[in-house]
């Protein structure tokens, strides 16, 4: 039971922590280089994607750019140097039944590398696990550590498996994790409104060809350039998943988006997103990052 | 008298909590789990192996300096034999680059899954083998423990004063080891009380680190080791001279241990490594000519590992292996004793089904335990669990319970 809890532990996990977002790279997310990017750094991510105003201004300015560079400005929105909030994730199938997962998140940006935790609260199963992630700027592989209160120590794990799913969520890895937009090739197919609010309408397909997706087409708003929907296309070309931004705000000076929704479409299964009490730039102390702290809980 | 213990320490901690209020900020927190486990037999008359009610509660509260928990939980049998005990029972107290905890505490060692080489600190329930899950074999033990953290280390120190030995299945269970005795044996255990006692205690000491691109551990120890070495008296017939009757006495024998432990990521794979070396342990012996049918010999014990997930389906896979140096050929045990674990798990619907096939391989005799499982969550935090433990072979550490194959459901629920 130990060692079922445990892998089974892992693969839960897995998705979470290393799951990029993807909102930059496609104007709605921001994908990193490393499709394994953490799954609380896309939520993070997800959570305080922020952009300078002065960016967002410029809107002449911006109509006249391509794909890849509305792509890049989308990329490179600061986000703050530390972040952390709750997360509630609420998983609905076809016949309307709900599974709430509530996390407590942290995440430190050091410059060379970028250190997350979490916290599982409930479900009651799952309660007092935590889970840490560090990422490379220099591209190595991440190092992973789970602590499950039941095996009471903290163990590594692999951070491979960017293609499997988030504690049972319609996000994998990489649609949590941050996706570089030197990856994609983008391409600006038009302008479109969204309740109200002017977008770009920009396509993106990956240079990789065993990609996961053949396509995503990404809708990034003209004022702020926050992504506020992404479709995703599978591998043989079929509309698989939308990605909608239901709220976003200013936080701490930085925009934030607070509330996202993942609607499989293929599975009629969806996954809604709600971020609260995030605080950004309130100076996380170094020890929440440690094996001490993940025994320890939040 | 152990359920007055029990009582008697609840009440202490509870007395304990308003005392340090001014540290304790967060709420009481209460969780826990009820669950039925109910195994058949699947040879003969499909005899119930065992029908146990369990009900386990965790209480715990956190502050700034202090915090504490504590952990009962109560088992009750088909027959209505109730057990209560306390899992754990534990004062923390922290401090800038330290933390104490004090009580009855799990403290769990090393990176093997499913195997105890470098993890010698929480004695082990044995009353049902291999079979329950792991917090449960793993009892807390008495002690005072201090970490102390300096960058991405940690040092771990144990003092316990109270000796626990391993809980062995009573005489009767199906889960007993097999005892093959030349003669017929009388078990005398005068000799196997530890007093608790200053002179007595165990101490343990671990260095650990938590570094990119790998973690690893030093450990050592000098410890009661937690199985009595079997001390055999010879009784013979004066008319013939033939042996004619044994007398055993179990005791517990002083050891000394030193090992590490590491896991680093490679490519895809996860790799693990961990091994002890052990002085003062005893094995038995058929020379005739040695005092009590017990060596002292060194050994070794060690593993490795690799995991690996592909297609979704986590896996790993582990060799380990006892080595006893300075063999005599008349020891009972072999010179080399080899392991592997073998495990593969994957899930669907979304995390609500969970299948599983773990086992374990014993090298020397072909013998192994097979335990495929089948979970499935109906809701957070309800879960029905289905499974079958299957020993192969007919000799050696699983093939001696070849008779007690069963099947079993185990209903759960987390609050």
């Amino acid at each position: 039971m130990l060692i079922k809890i445990m892998e089974g532990f892992k693969m839960k996990t897995n998705n979470l922590i290393t799951g990029n977002m993807n909102w930059k790279d496609a104007g709605l997310f921001n994908a990193g280089p490393k499709a394994k990017l953490q799954v609380v750094n896309q939520i993070f991510l997800m959570a305080a994607l922020m952009f300078s105003l002065g960016l967002l201004s410029s809107q002449n300015v911006s109509a006249q750019l391509s794909g890849q560079e509305i792509m890049e400005r989308v990329y490179h929105n600061p986000s703050g140097d530390d972040v952390e909030g709750r997360l509630t994730m609420t998983l609905i199938n076809r016949q309307g039944e709900r599974r709430v997962r509530n996390l407590q998140q942290y995440k430190k940006d050091y410059g060379d590398v970028e250190k997350k935790i979490m916290f599982f609260l409930s479900p009651a199963d799952v309660q007092g696990t935590s889970f840490m992630n560090w990422s490379y700027v220099d591209g190595s592989d991440d190092d992973q550590w789970i602590y499950l209160p039941a095996l009471r120590r903290v163990r590594r794990i692999s951070s491979d498996g960017k293609g499997d799913y988030f504690m049972g969520s319609d996000f994998t890895y990489d649609d949590l994790g941050e996706r570089h937009p030197d990856e994609d090739n983008h391409k600006l197919t038009g302008e479109e409104t969204i309740d109200g609010k002017a977008c770009w309408v920009i396509e993106s397909t990956p240079k990789d060809t065993d990609y996961m997706y053949s396509r995503t087409v990404t809708w990034v708003m003209k004022d702020n350039y926050l992504g506020l929907k992404r479709e995703f296309y599978d591998d043989r070309g079929r509309h698989l998943k939308t990605l909608t931004i239901k709220d976003y705000g200013h936080i701490d000076g930085f925009w934030t988006i607070l509330e996202t929704e993942m609607k499989n479409v293929q599975r009629d299964h969806t996954t809604h997103m709600k971020f609260s009490d995030v605080k950004i730039n309130q100076g996380i102390p170094d020890r929440m990052f440690t094996e001490r702290n993940m025994m320890l809980g939040q | 008298m152990y359920k007055k213990i029990v009582l008697s320490s609840i009440i202490t901690a509870m007395y304990l909590i308003p005392a340090n209020t001014q540290f304790l900020s967060d709420d009481l927190r209460i969780g826990g789990y009820a669950r039925n486990y109910t195994g058949v037999l699947t040879g003969g008359g499909s005899e119930l192996s065992i029908l146990q009610n369990t009900f386990n509660l965790n209480f715990s509260q956190r502050g700034e300096k202090i915090s504490f928990k504590v952990n009962p939980y109560l088992y009750q049998y088909f027959d209505n034999e109730i057990e209560l005990g306390l899992r754990e029972a534990y004062l923390d107290m922290y401090f800038t680059n330290f933390d104490l905890r004090i009580g009855r505490q799990q403290i769990i060692w090393g990176k093997a899954e499913g195997v105890f080489i470098t993890d010698i600190v929480s004695p082990k329930d044995l009353r049902e083998f291999l079979l329950p899950d792991f917090d449960e074999i793993r009892m807390g033990v008495t002690a005072l423990k201090l970490n102390y953290y300096f960058g991405m280390s940690t040092i771990e120190a144990v003092w316990s004063p109270v000796f626990t030995p391993t809980l062995m299945p009573e005489q009767g269970s199906i889960w007993r080891p097999e005892m093959d005795f030349p003669a017929p044996a009388e078990f005398d255990h005068s000799l196997s009380e530890i007093d608790p006692s200053l002179e007595n205690s165990d101490v343990f000491l671990r260095y650990s680190a938590m570094t990119p691109g790998i973690d690893f551990e030093l450990v050592g120890g000098y410890f009661w080791y937690d199985d009595p070495a079997l001390h055999m008296e010879r009784e013979f017939d004066p008319e013939t001279m033939q042996l004619s009757g044994l007398t055993v006495r179990p005791q517990y024998h002083r050891v000394s241990m030193a090992g590490g432990s590491f896991s680093t990521p490679a490519g895809p794979f996860l790799l693990r490594g961990e091994g002890a070396y052990y002085t003062g342990r005893y094995f038995q012996t058929e020379d005739p000519s040695v005092t009590g049918a017990v060596v002292s010999k060194d050994n070794l014990h060690y593993m490795a590992g690799v995991d690996y997930t592909l297609a979704g389906v986590t896996m790993s896979a582990q060799f380990i292996q006892e080595y006893i140096l300075d063999y005599d050929r008349a020891i009972r045990n072999d010179e080399f004793e080899s392991t592997m674990t073998f495990l593969a798990r994957k899930d669907y619907f979304r995390e609500k089904l969970w299948v599983e096939l773990f086992s374990y391989i014993g090298l020397n005799h072909g013998d192994a335990l097979v335990r495929p499982k089948v979970t499935y969550a109906f809701t957070d935090g309800f879960e029905v669990l289905g499974g079958a433990n299957i020993f192969l072979g007919d000799k050696g550490r699983f093939g001696q319970y070849s008779d007690n194959d069963m099947v079993y459901v185990k209903v759960k629920y987390s609050f």
